[in-house]
């Protein structure tokens, strides 16, 4: 199959970016965003042009280091899914791209194979992720979060007996759920706002739940929350980044950010 | 994350953006409340000209003698303005510090997005705010927008509510300048009253579906009792 890209090009931070478009002739549905990426850059190595720089690592969904920003929609068309599981198969024809999974036969026999596939690629777009170079952006402003609150920073002396400090089944499922966030930062770029209350949140409800987390819970809330507000927007309840979280964090992990600082605020 | 760009450091928002979405919520509630109040004060409406000019009347005398005429409507009226500046000044800083979080490029709305009501509070607000200048002018000050047989005292010596508000809603246009209005202050609290749930850090699944049902029915509330009283006029029920 055909897959026309639009890709975006930016040779340094300080540079203007531009888009730049491709074509791959030779696509395949079994194909991911990243393997689509990698195709076009043999292809560009061949005619003697600078390869797409993007960044990838596990490409199972594991590591959080993809991320790009197709059709308008961080990591791409289909729902809670980074960009290394986007394969082309449920990309539907056209700019919109959008998914064709909610039918009941296989995903890929509802795509017109002799069609045209548009896809414009570019960063994760947000003020807190400067461009490096081409699709690859740096997301430092994240890991400035979690050394500001996102840890734990106690002494607990030797690794405690198993079953020594008991956690309940459902705190423990619920800071799991929590714990979950790869780190993308897709929720960032789907903000409106550009806020990272998403994956602030998360690490504040994971470590509230959990016995060594709580004993910093007061000093965390109040060091997250202003690293939020000096690198990253308010939080209006777009609710767009739930929809691209590939970790499937809910809306509550934004809500609760605000009930940590509450309760820290009531706490002084 | 393995580059890292060269950036000036944070700045430090004052006041913070956790106080201004404070504000933003505690002012909001105000006005829902008041919004509510309203819509049940205006149902006097069914009962006739004299259960709401009574009623006008009375919002005027409350509290009277021991306290002075008027004095609890205008404590009511300052709280609102106060409110309103508030809010509106919170909303204002709020917008710009996500325009300078979200950057330069900005990205068209997801396809499948369900957040056209966080996209609309914006300009649903600059709405509902014309539409209190246009409101007050009409029924309260009796300037400018205002029907010509509007009066500040009826022959009876109460506040002729009743026939100011018949008079202005006998003009098809105004009458339905109110009813797009009440739809688009059902929006504007049924997405805020939304966020209040993010706002003040309500996590447990039952309370947020339980607050997203109250205020979604406070919305309806407002529209039903409120957006029918112009068509009513119009069709010459109220009369």
């Amino acid at each position: 199959m055909r897959v026309e890209i639009e890709v975006w090009r930016q040779d340094s931070p300080e540079a203007d970016g531009r888009f730049e478009t491709h074509v791959v002739e030779d696509a395949t549905p079994e194909m991911s965003l990243l393997e689509l990426l990698d195709r076009l850059n043999d292809q560009l190595a061949e005619g003697g042009v600078e390869p797409i720089q993007f960044e990838s690592d596990c490409r199972e969904g594991a590591c959080g280091a993809c991320g790009v920003t197709v059709n308008d929609t961080p990591h791409g068309p289909v729902p809670q899914t980074p960009s290394c599981r986007q394969h082309l198969r449920a990309f539907g024809p056209g700019r919109g791209g959008s998914p064709n999974l909610d039918s009941g036969s296989s995903a890929s026999a509802n795509l017109d194979l002799g069609s045209l596939l548009k896809l414009r690629i570019e960063p994760l777009r947000s003020a807190a992720f400067p461009v490096v170079r081409d699709l690859v952006v740096d997301r430092s402003s994240l890991d400035r979060l979690i050394q500001a609150g996102g840890h734990v920073d106690v002494t607990t002396g030797t690794a405690p007996d198993a079953d020594d400090l008991l956690i309940g089944h459902d705190d423990a499922e619920l800071a799991l759920d929590f714990a979950a966030c790869i780190g993308c930062g897709a929720c960032v770029a789907a903000c409106p706002n550009g806020a990272a209350h998403l994956f602030a949140g998360a690490k504040l409800a994971h470590l509230a739940l959990l016995p060594h987390g709580k004993l910093e819970r007061t000093r965390r809330a109040g060091a997250v929350v202003d690293q939020l507000d000096g690198e990253f927007g308010p939080c209006s309840s777009y609710g767009e980044c739930v929809e691209v979280c590939p970790a499937g964090i809910p809306l509550t992990a934004v809500a609760a950010v605000h009930r940590e600082k509450l309760r820290a605020a009531f706490r002084r | 994350m393995t580059a890292a760009v060269e950036r000036p450091a944070a700045t430090r928002h004052r006041p913070s953006t956790f106080a201004l979405k404070q504000v933003m919520a505690i002012t909001g509630v105000v006005f829902v409340a008041f919004t509510f109040i309203h819509m049940y004060g205006n149902l006097k409406v069914y009962w006739g000209r004299q259960a709401l000019d009574g009623y006008a009347t009375w919002l005027r005398e409350v509290g009277y003698p021991l306290l002075p005429y008027k004095s609890v409507l205008w404590a009511l009226r300052i709280t609102l303005l106060v409110s309103l500046v508030a809010h509106v000044w919170a909303a204002v800083a709020l917008w710009l510090r996500g325009r300078a979080a979200r950057g330069k490029h900005r990205r068209r709305a997801m396809p499948r997005s369900m957040a056209w009501g966080a996209r609309t509070m914006l300009p649903g607000g600059v709405w509902i705010l014309i539409f209190v200048v246009v409101h007050l002018l009409d029924l309260t000050v009796g300037l400018i927008v205002a029907p010509e047989s509007w009066a500040a005292q009826g022959p009876d010596g109460l506040i002729p509510a009743y026939d100011n508000l018949v008079a202005s809603f006998s003009r098809p246009l105004m009458a339905a300048y109110y009813t797009f209005t009440m739809f688009v202050i059902a929006f504007h609290i049924w997405h805020g009253w939304r966020t209040l749930l993010q706002d003040w850090g309500i996590t447990g699944r039952r309370i947020r579906v339980v607050w997203a049902t109250i205020g979604a029915l406070i919305a309806l509330a407002i529209v039903l009792g409120n957006a029918a009283i112009p068509l009513l006029v119009l069709t010459g029920v109220i009369a």
